[in-house]
């Protein structure tokens, strides 16, 4: 299994990295930035696609909320409903899924490729020569140069520039995604969240070598710019603090009204109205081309 | 089916993320820390007693007929000495650990024994030491810090002064020592350890061994360059830049020198010069050191087969197919050419014809060079262990494993 990976994953990119890395004037800091860069671009259909998926799946929530409390008591139902729901909106709820799936291959073979490109160590670079291709532009390459900018690639950015950075990006990009919470609990939850992963791999940063570091800085700030684009502006980075009943940062919460029993039939047309709306606006969302606003 | 489908997504989704995050921090893991490499040490033999450095940042004597009578250790000559990693001030901890802002010492570099001295040079992240150890009483006091004895030096000699981190084996001609490092610089030192010149910059790592021929140091970088230095003084007498990095330690023999590049051949250049003799593409890396004798360039290669080769004339004499790359710089012993694989097979081969004469399996990877005393063969492998091996008969005649030893 893993000579199969290696053959057909790492390999390929391991030895790309490093022929480019020589095309670039021998730095390897650049051909972490294009090779990236040309991933990323590689996969930017999947990408555009699993953000679409998942930005319809957002705009539903507010129906799914209503539903779960409308079904609370029957699970059965509830899911029959869904699945209509998704039925009319033209949406496949694995459909955010698969994309990922398909891109974390590649994603782990340029990690691990950095990784191993390195060679920071002489067991290291003698590992490395089972993994390099005969081309004469990657044994001109070895071993690389691991200076770039004030980094030695190699070894862990001794100052905090790039953990500030990997930490960041991280955490404007998932800010972008991540929709307010409903509740009180679920948003120190949702907010939890947003925080741990960049904090975490802040301190990831901290003792990994810092050519890795600057792989996930390009790759987050790549991925700020295709949700950008791709889902119309700063999402919900720019949303305000969470919104009582969960509706998207387009919509305005409807203040509570009584309403007599003879204003019934005209408070159904408005539900029906707002449903329609909804279901028209996921269907939108998934239909809608690129950098479409 | 559709209900299915939607509960599973609606209540596994999470779990199932997490699940995918777990494989892939599985196959990150491995690709981050990589397989962890022992015995990458060779050995320096002085009266019976073999000297060795460990990655674990020791340094240890055996006494091979203490070891082949089964005696405890230590027996007489015999003794394990820890390299003190530098002062730690102002480590990092992260998730995954702490990383201290100086690396624990290792020993990848073979010692090397002159009088009754033994030189060890260390690696620790970027830095290194050069130390000379009493090899008859080497030791701590009571507090544990080193007793360093009538004669014992380090260098540089403050303790929080360090060179490059030191990967090739330091040599000693005439009471000198010279040692390249990770700092680009060779150096040459005296049996006190001063200088006895200003430390020579190559521009670059410095990761193998320097040759010493004819009042001149032959060392080469890993910025291409075969840099010839002056023993007298230390200037530059001349240098070659080839079209990639010199993979292997330069050998000398005759008016040539030989030595592995990156790029899979294997040169020879002349001694005056650097002019180019002859060179030989093999399948992947010549990474071990090659030898030369009688004539005849026996090199191990890692596309798993041993070369031999006219001396002179670069033409091919045989090779012998392995069964796993040869990272192992062989050795002639008894007239009989011993390799190693980095699956722990040992070959002995006729060194004329390159026929296969027996074979010794170990079981682990072996990188350290061979060391040959008489009909003896000894191996550091992978697993901490110290193997002897009767290469007239193919017998293990002892094993010494070091992990355990405090």
């Amino acid at each position: 299994m893993a000579e199969l990976w290696n053959t057909i994953i790492l390999e390929p990119v391991l030895n790309s990295l490093i022929a480019l890395c020589t095309m670039l004037g021998g730095s390897f800091g650049l051909a972490i930035i294009v090779l990236t860069v040309v991933v990323r671009l590689a996969l930017f259909p999947l990408t555009v696609r699993q953000t679409q998926s998942t930005k319809a799946m957002q705009t539903l929530q507010p129906k799914i909320q209503e539903l779960q409390k409308k079904y609370a008591k029957n699970q059965q139902k509830l899911q029959q409903e869904m699945m209509k729901l998704y039925k009319e909106a033209g949406i496949n709820p694995l459909g955010c899924l698969w994309p990922m799936l398909i891109q974390l291959p590649i994603w782990i073979a340029l990690y691990q490729s950095i990784m191993q490109a390195l060679a920071a160590t002489p067991e290291n670079l003698l590992n490395l020569s089972q993994h390099l291709y005969s081309w004469a532009v990657v044994g001109q390459a070895v071993p690389l140069n691991d200076q770039f900018l004030w980094l030695h690639l190699s070894r862990p950015d001794p100052n905090l520039i790039l953990a500030i950075l990997v930490g960041g990006t991280m955490w404007v990009q998932q800010k972008m995604v991540t929709p307010p919470a409903t509740d009180s609990r679920q948003q120190s939850m949702t907010s939890m969240t947003t925080m741990m992963m960049p904090l975490m791999f802040g301190f990831f940063t901290l003792s990994f070598p810092s050519g890795l570091a600057l792989y996930w800085v390009v790759s987050n700030i790549i991925g700020i710019i295709i949700q950008y684009f791709v889902s119309g502006g700063w999402g919900y980075l720019r949303a305000p603090s969470a919104p009582k009943a969960g509706p998207t940062p387009e919509q305005k919460p409807v203040p509570v009204q009584k309403i007599s029993p003879s204003q019934q039939p005209s408070k159904m047309v408005q539900k029906a109205t707002e449903e329609s709306k909804t279901l028209k606006k996921a269907s939108e969302e998934k239909k809608r081309g690129l950098f479409g606003r | 089916m559709v209900n299915k489908v939607t509960s599973f997504f609606k209540f596994k989704a999470k779990r199932l993320s997490l699940i995918f995050c777990l494989i892939a921090l599985s196959l990150l893991i491995p690709g981050c820390t990589g397989p962890g490499y022992q015995g990458w040490s060779g050995f320096a033999g002085h009266d019976g007693i073999l000297y060795f450095g460990t990655m674990d940042g020791r340094v240890i004597a055996i006494n091979t007929s203490a070891r082949s009578q089964g005696l405890p250790f230590p027996s007489e000559g015999e003794w394990a000495l820890s390299v003190k990693a530098p002062a730690a001030a102002g480590g990092m901890c992260g998730p995954v650990g702490c990383v201290p802002a100086a690396q624990p010492a290792t020993v990848y570099a073979t010692p090397v024994v002159a009088g009754n001295l033994v030189y060890v040079a260390t690696y620790a992240g970027d830095n290194g030491k050069v130390m000379a150890i009493n090899r008859l009483a080497p030791g701590y006091d009571k507090d544990g810090i080193p007793a360093w004895n009538e004669g014992e030096w380090f260098y540089p000699r403050k303790e929080n002064k360090f060179i490059g981190a030191v990967v090739g084996s330091p040599i000693v001609v005439e009471d000198i020592l010279y040692v390249g490092s990770s700092d680009g610089k060779l150096y040459a030192l005296d049996a006190k350890g001063n200088e006895k010149w200003a430390p020579f910059e190559t521009g670059d790592k410095i990761w193998t061994s320097p040759a010493v021929k004819d009042n001149a140091v032959y060392v080469s970088n890993y910025g291409r360059k075969l840099c010839v230095v002056s023993i007298a003084d230390g200037s530059l007498l001349w240098e070659i830049e080839l079209p990639v990095a010199i993979a292997s330690s330069p050998v000398i023999s005759g008016d040539s020198v030989y030595f592995g590049t990156f790029d899979r051949l294997l040169y020879a250049v002349a001694i005056v010069d650097g002019s180019e003799r002859w060179k030989f593409e093999g399948g992947n890396w010549f990474w071990a050191t090659p030898i030369v004798k009688d004539g005849v360039v026996y090199a191990g290669c890692l596309d798993h087969q041993v070369y031999a080769f006219d001396a002179s004339t670069g033409e091919k004499l045989w090779q012998f197919v392995a069964d796993a790359p040869i990272a192992s710089a062989p050795v002639l012993s008894d007239n009989l050419l011993v390799a190693a694989s980095e699956s722990g097979v040992i070959y002995v081969l006729e060194p004329d014809s390159g026929d296969l004469v027996r074979t010794v399996s170990i079981g682990y990877s072996v990188m350290a060079p061979l060391y040959a005393e008489g009909n003896m063969v000894y191996v550091h492998a992978r697993n901490r262990c110290v193997y002897a091996i009767d290469v007239q008969n193919g017998d293990k005649v002892w094993e010494f494993c070091y992990s355990d030893i405090k």
